[in-house]
C-alpha cells in the first residue's frame, strides 16, 4: 500500500525552498577553494569548451550535488511524514477515551508491553495528528471517568497526560465515561463556535464493559480495538469462605475458576492458604469459555472432563485468618491481577443478646433460634429501675453486644445507650437527633396500611431478604438525619432506620412486628440474624466480604474511635504501597478507593478492617478476548481499527539519508569523479 | 597539491654529473659561422688542416696556399682551400616567469638544472655560452661565456635566479633575437603557457639563423591534475581566476587541450625546423640530458 504522507504540505514548501536554493547555491558558488594553478589557459579554454553542450550537463554530472539532492529528498521525505496503513487522524474535535480498567493490565501486546501501553502508544500517534485548528481531549475510565486533559490544542499537553495514565484494577463501565465526553462536548467554547460537527470519540479499549448494552455516546464513535484474541488467562472468578452457622470455628471455602484462553487447559492446580501456609491444593480443568456449546460437548466427548469449581476441606478458623486461594498456571497467564482471591475471616463470634419486653412471642422465638452465647429477657420496668451508667445508658448486670427494645415507649433519653448497638422495635428512641415526626398536637404521626416502596438490598442486614410483601398496619413516622440511612422506605414513612450516634448505633423499626405480617414470614428469623450479627460485628454472616477494586469503604466513626478519639488520621498499606489517609473532625470515615487487587492493612488497625480483601472476581473483567464490535453505541460507529495499523515510516527515510551522508563524505574526501 | 618554491636550496650540478657532461658537445645541425677561433668547423675557410676545396688563384691571395703540384701538372696556380674552426654560439633563453615556480618537483629548479647542464657542456667544449633570463622580457643575461673557467660565474647566474613577473614571451624572444645575431644553437627551456600564443615570441627564434632547440617542461600536476571539488583556479602570474566544478568530463577535457596545445607548439616548430621535447618534471633530470637530448640530437 503506497505510504500517505501527514505533512505534505510543510515538506513540500520546505522542498519547494531548500532545493532550488541548494541548486542555486551551486551555481553561484558562494564558497569556492582558491586553488592556485600554473596557468589557467587551459582551464578556462576546457570550461568553454563543455559549457557550448549544456548548462546543465555540469549539474548533471556533479556526483556531490546529486548526492545531496538526494540526501535532501530524503530528509524532506522524512518531514513529510509518510504512514503506512494510514488511518485518518483527528479531526476537528477529538475525544480520546483510554481504558485503564484490569483486563487493560493483560501483558499480550508483543514485546512484553500491556494493552494500556499500547492503547497509550496508539492514542499518541491519533494525537500526534492533530491539526492545528484541531482540539483533543482525553478521558481515561474504569467504573469511573476522569478528564486527564480538558481540550486543547496543545499536543505536548495532551501527549503529556495520556502518558499520565496509570493502569489499576477497578472494573469497566463505559456509561461514566461516555456521558463525560459527551458533557464535554456539548461545552461551547471558542473551540467549538466555529464547528458544529459531532466530535470525533476514539475509545482505545479491549471492548470489555459491563455496561456494553446500556452506554451511548454521541458522536462519531471509533473503536481501536487493543488486545490479541489469542490471550490465555486463568482467572478466578468466585470465591468465598463462610463459617459453619451451627459449629462457628468451621470455615467452608469454595472457589471457581475460569479459562477465558483459546484453548483447553487441563490440571490447573489451585492452592489455597491460610495466613501464608499452604493448607490444601486442588486441580481444576477448565475448557475455554469462548467454547460454544458444541465444541465442549465435543471435547468432553474426546476424553476432556471440565471442572472448574473447588470446594476445599473444611477449614479448623479459632481465630481471625486471611485466606487465599491461588491458580499457580501462570505461564502463558497475561492477566496477573485475576490470579490469586482473598478474603479476611474474622474471629468467630458468639452473641450476647438483652430482649427487653413485655412479651413478643414472634420476637422472643425468634431469638430463641438464633444459637446465641447468653440471651436474657427483661421486663421494661426491670430495665428502667437498674442504676444509671456514667457513660449514659443503664448498667447493665452484663455486658450485651445488642439490647433489644420491644415497645418500650416509657424510655427517657437517660436510658437511651450511648455506647454499644440497640434495636427498637415499635418504638423510638428519645434524646437523640433522630425524632419521630409529630402532629400539630404534639402526638407522634402515625400512618396506616404501610407497603414496602424499596429496600436497601446491599446492606448487609437486608441482604438476600425480600421484603416485597411486607404490610405495615401502623406505622410511626420517623425524621431521619444525615446520621441515619434508611434501610427499608414504606409508602408513607420509613420502615427501618439506622442511625449513629454518639459511639452507638441505633437500628428503629418504628413499628410492631405484631401488627405487620413480617413474624410470618421467612425473611423475619434472617433479618434478626443478619442485624444481630451487623450490629455486633458490623458485617454479615461472620465473614468480612471482600471488595471489588476502587470501592470506597465507609467505616463508622465509632469504629474509629473505639480505637483513639483523637485519631487524625489512618495509615493504608498495600499493593499500590503507603497511603495516608486523614479522618474528618465529623461524620463516618471513608477510605480512599483501593484501585489494586490484594490485601490491605490499616495502621493504626481500624476494628474490623485491620485487614481488607480487594479481589476482581468478576468474570466480564477477567474475559481478555477482545471484543469484536464497539461496546455501547454512538451517533456513527466507525469499523474496529486493528492492532498496529498504522506505521510510521520517517525514520525509514533517516536512516537512508544516513549512507547517502557518509557516501558524499567518501566522495568528497576520496575525490571521486563521475 | 605539494608545491615546492624555487627558493629551494639546490644544488644545480654535482660533480659526479659533471663527469658524465664532460663527454658531451652540443650539436648543430647547421654548419654555423662562429666568431672566434674555435673546434668547430665553420661555413668559413680558414686554416684548419681539414681539405676544403680549391679554387683559382688571385692576386692577392697567400702564396703559401697555392697548390704546387697541381701547378707542375696543369701549369695553372689553383689554391687550396681548408675549412676554417670556429666556436659555437650557445643560446639558453630561460623562462623564469612566475609560472613556472609551481609543481612538485618544482619546474622552475628543473628547468634551472638543464640550463645549467647545457650551459656546462657549452662551456667545457668552448663554446661561446649565452644564457637569458626571460619574464616579462629578458631580466638577465650573462653575456657570452667561453671556457670551463666561466663555469662557476654560469652556475651562480643560475642559481640567483628567482621565478618572478609574468610571461611577455614574445617580447622577451624579440628583444633576445634584436641582441643576439650571431647565429647559433638556441635552447628554448620553457612551459610555454603563454596567453597571448607561443607563436609571437617563437617567430623571432625559429627558422632564422639559430638552430632552435625547444624544451617544455610541465609539472605532474599540470599533466594529471589531482583537483576535485568546486574551486577557485587563480593564476599565480596574473591572478586570473578561473571557476571550476572539477568533473571527470572537465579533466578529459583539460587534458585533451593540453594534448592539443603540445601538439600545435610540436608542429610549429617542426614545420620552422625547430626541434621540439617535451617533459615531466617527474623525469630524472640526469635522464632528460643524458638520454632524451641525446636522441634529439642536441648533445652528442
Amino acid at each position: 500500500m503506497f505510504p500517505r504522507f501527514l505533512n505534505f504540505l510543510p515538506a513540500a514548501i520546505a522542498a519547494a525552498t531548500v532545493v532550488p536554493v541548494l541548486v542555486l547555491l551551486y551555481f553561484l558558488k558562494l564558497r569556492r577553494r582558491e586553488q592556485p594553478v600554473a596557468s589557467t589557459l587551459l582551464w578556462k579554454k576546457a570550461i568553454q569548451d563543455l559549457q557550448v553542450n549544456s548548462p546543465f550537463q555540469k549539474l548533471r554530472r556533479n556526483l556531490l550535488l546529486l548526492l545531496q539532492l538526494l540526501l535532501l529528498i530524503a530528509l524532506l521525505l522524512a518531514l513529510a511524514r509518510p504512514v503506512a496503513n494510514y488511518t485518518p487522524g483527528a479531526g476537528a474535535r477529538t475525544i480520546v477515551l483510554i481504558d485503564r480498567s484490569a483486563p487493560m493490565s493483560a501483558t499480550d501486546i508483543p514485546g512484553g508491553f500491556t494493552r494500556l501501553d499500547e492503547a497509550k502508544r496508539r492514542a499518541k500517534d491519533l494525537v500526534r495528528t492533530l491539526g492545528r485548528d484541531g482540539a483533543a481531549m482525553v478521558i481515561a475510565f474504569d467504573d469511573s471517568a476522569q478528564t486527564v486533559q480538558p481540550f486543547t490544542s496543545d499536543i505536548p499537553a495532551l501527549l503529556n497526560a495520556i502518558d499520565s495514565i496509570e493502569p489499576n484494577d477497578r472494573p469497566t463501565k463505559l456509561e461514566s465515561a461516555y456521558r463525560l465526553a459527551d458533557a464535554q462536548a456539548a461545552f461551547t467554547s471558542e473551540f467549538f463556535v466555529r464547528s458544529r460537527q459531532p466530535p470525533d470519540v476514539y475509545l482505545f479499549s479491549d471492548g470489555r464493559a459491563q455496561d456494553a448494552d446500556k452506554a451511548t455516546v454521541d458522536g462519531v464513535l471509533h473503536y481501536e480495538q487493543i488486545g490479541t484474541s489469542t490471550a490465555a488467562n486463568i482467572a478466578i472468578v468466585a470465591m468465598n469462605a463462610k463459617r459453619d452457622y451451627q459449629i462457628p470455628t468451621h470455615v467452608q471455602v469454595f472457589a471457581r475458576l475460569a479459562n477465558f484462553g483459546p484453548d483447553p487447559v487441563n490440571g490447573v492446580q489451585v492452592q489455597l492458604s491460610v495466613d501464608g501456609m499452604v493448607r490444601s491444593v486442588a486441580t481444576v480443568n477448565l475448557l475455554p469459555e469462548r467454547f460454544s456449546e458444541d465444541q465442549r460437548r465435543a471435547a468432553i466427548a474426546a476424553g476432556f472432563s471440565p471442572r472448574d469449581s473447588i470446594e476445599f476441606p473444611e477449614l479448623e478458623l479459632t481465630g481471625s485468618a486471611i485466606v487465599k486461594v491461588q491458580q499457580m498456571n501462570t505461564d502463558n497467564d497475561c492477566l496477573s491481577s485475576d490470579d490469586a482471591a482473598v478474603v479476611v475471616v474474622p474471629p468467630p463470634k458468639i452473641l450476647a443478646v438483652l430482649l427487653v419486653t413485655d412479651g413478643n412471642f414472634f420476637l422472643e422465638r425468634g431469638l430463641e433460634s438464633q444459637k446465641l452465647k447468653i440471651y436474657d429477657r427483661m421486663y421494661p420496668q426491670e430495665y428502667l429501675q437498674l442504676p444509671d451508667s456514667p457513660d449514659g445508658g443503664k448498667k447493665l448486670p452484663k455486658p450485651y453486644d445488642v439490647i433489644v427494645f420491644d415497645r418500650v415507649t416509657d424510655l427517657k433519653a437517660q436510658d437511651v445507650p450511648k455506647i454499644g448497638a440497640a434495636v427498637y422495635f415499635g418504638c423510638i428512641p428519645p434524646g437523640l437527633k433522630l425524632q419521630a415526626a409529630t402532629n400539630p398536637d404534639g402526638t407522634p404521626k402515625v400512618f396506616d396500611d404501610n407497603f414496602v416502596l424499596d429496600w436497601n438490598r446491599d446492606h448487609p442486614i437486608l441482604r438476600h431478604i425480600n421484603l416485597g410483601k411486607l404490610y405495615v398496619a401502623h406505622a410511626t413516622e420517623v425524621l431521619p438525619t444525615l446520621d441515619s440511612q434508611v434501610l427499608v422506605d414504606g409508602t408513607n414513612c420509613p420502615l427501618v432506620v439506622l442511625h449513629r450516634e454518639n459511639q452507638a448505633i441505633h437500628l428503629v423499626i418504628p413499628f410492631d412486628v405484631i401488627d405487620s405480617n413480617w413474624p410470618l414470614s421467612s425473611t423475619f428469623p434472617v433479618f434478626l440474624y443478619q442485624t444481630l450479627q451487623f450490629m455486633a460485628l458490623g458485617t454479615d454472616l461472620g465473614v468480612q466480604p471482600s471488595y471489588t477494586p476502587g470501592t470506597a469503604i465507609r467505616i463508622a466513626r465509632s469504629a474509629v474511635e473505639k480505637l483513639d478519639p483523637q485519631i487524625r488520621s489512618v495509615t493504608i498499606n498495600g499493593p499500590a504501597g503507603k497511603l495516608n489517609a486523614p479522618i474528618p473532625p465529623t461524620g463516618d470515615f471513608v477510605l480512599p478507593p483501593l484501585n489494586k487487587v490484594g490485601l490491605y492493612t490499616t495502621d493504626p488497625p481500624i476494628p474490623q478492617y485491620e485487614n481488607i480483601a480487594v479481589n476482581l472476581l468478576d468474570d466480564t473483567e477477567s474475559n481478555v478476548l477482545p471484543a469484536d464490535v464497539a461496546p455501547g453505541s454512538g451517533g456513527q460507529v466507525t469499523p474496529v481499527a486493528v492492532a498496529g495499523a498504522r506505521k510510521e515510516l520517517w525514520r525509514w527515510m533517516v536512516l537512508a539519508a544516513l549512507p547517502l551522508l557518509m557516501v558524499e563524505w567518501w566522495v568528497y574526501t576520496r575525490r571521486v569523479h563521475l | 597539491m605539494a608545491i615546492t618554491t624555487a627558493t629551494d636550496r639546490l644544488t644545480l650540478l654535482d660533480s659526479g654529473f659533471m663527469a658524465k657532461l664532460d663527454q658531451l658537445d652540443i650539436l648543430s645541425r647547421k654548419m654555423l659561422a662562429g666568431k672566434l677561433k674555435g673546434e668547430r668547423r665553420s661555413k668559413r675557410r680558414g686554416q684548419s688542416v681539414e681539405f676544403a676545396d680549391y679554387r683559382n688563384y688571385s692576386v692577392g691571395d697567400d702564396l703559401r696556399f697555392i697548390d704546387w703540384n697541381i701547378y707542375a701538372r696543369l701549369d695553372k696556380l689553383f689554391l687550396k682551400m681548408f675549412l676554417e674552426e670556429e666556436d659555437l654560439s650557445l643560446y639558453i633563453l630561460l623562462d623564469v616567469s612566475k609560472s613556472t615556480d609551481f609543481g612538485y618537483p618544482n619546474k622552475a629548479n628543473y628547468l634551472k638544472q638543464v640550463a645549467a647542464a647545457l650551459g656546462y657542456i657549452g662551456l667545457v667544449n668552448y663554446n661561446r655560452v649565452h644564457i637569458s633570463a626571460m619574464s616579462e622580457g629578458i631580466v638577465a643575461d650573462t653575456g657570452a661565456m667561453r671556457g670551463r673557467r666561466r663555469v662557476a660565474q654560469m652556475i651562480e647566474f643560475i642559481s640567483k635566479l628567482q621565478p618572478t613577473g609574468a610571461s611577455h614571451f614574445g617580447d622577451a624572444c624579440k628583444r633576445f633575437a634584436l641582441t643576439h645575431r650571431q647565429k647559433g644553437v638556441c635552447v628554448v627551456l620553457s612551459d610555454f603557457f603563454v596567453k597571448e600564443g607561443f607563436q609571437t615570441g617563437l617567430r623571432y627564434v625559429a627558422g632564422g639563423k639559430y638552430d632552435l632547440f625547444c624544451v617544455q617542461v610541465l609539472s605532474p600536476q599540470e599533466i594529471e591534475p589531482e583537483l576535485t571539488g568546486d574551486l577557485k583556479l587563480k593564476d599565480v602570474e596574473d591572478a586570473d581566476t578561473a571557476e571550476v566544478s572539477i568533473t571527470q568530463p572537465l579533466l578529459a577535457r583539460y587534458k585533451k587541450n593540453l594534448n592539443a596545445y603540445c601538439l600545435s607548439l610540436k608542429e610549429y616548430l617542426t614545420r620552422r625546423g625547430g626541434t621540439y621535447l617535451f617533459t615531466s618534471t617527474a623525469v630524472p633530470f640526469d635522464t632528460l640530458v643524458l638520454n632524451y637530448l641525446r636522441q634529439r640530437g642536441l648533445l652528442g
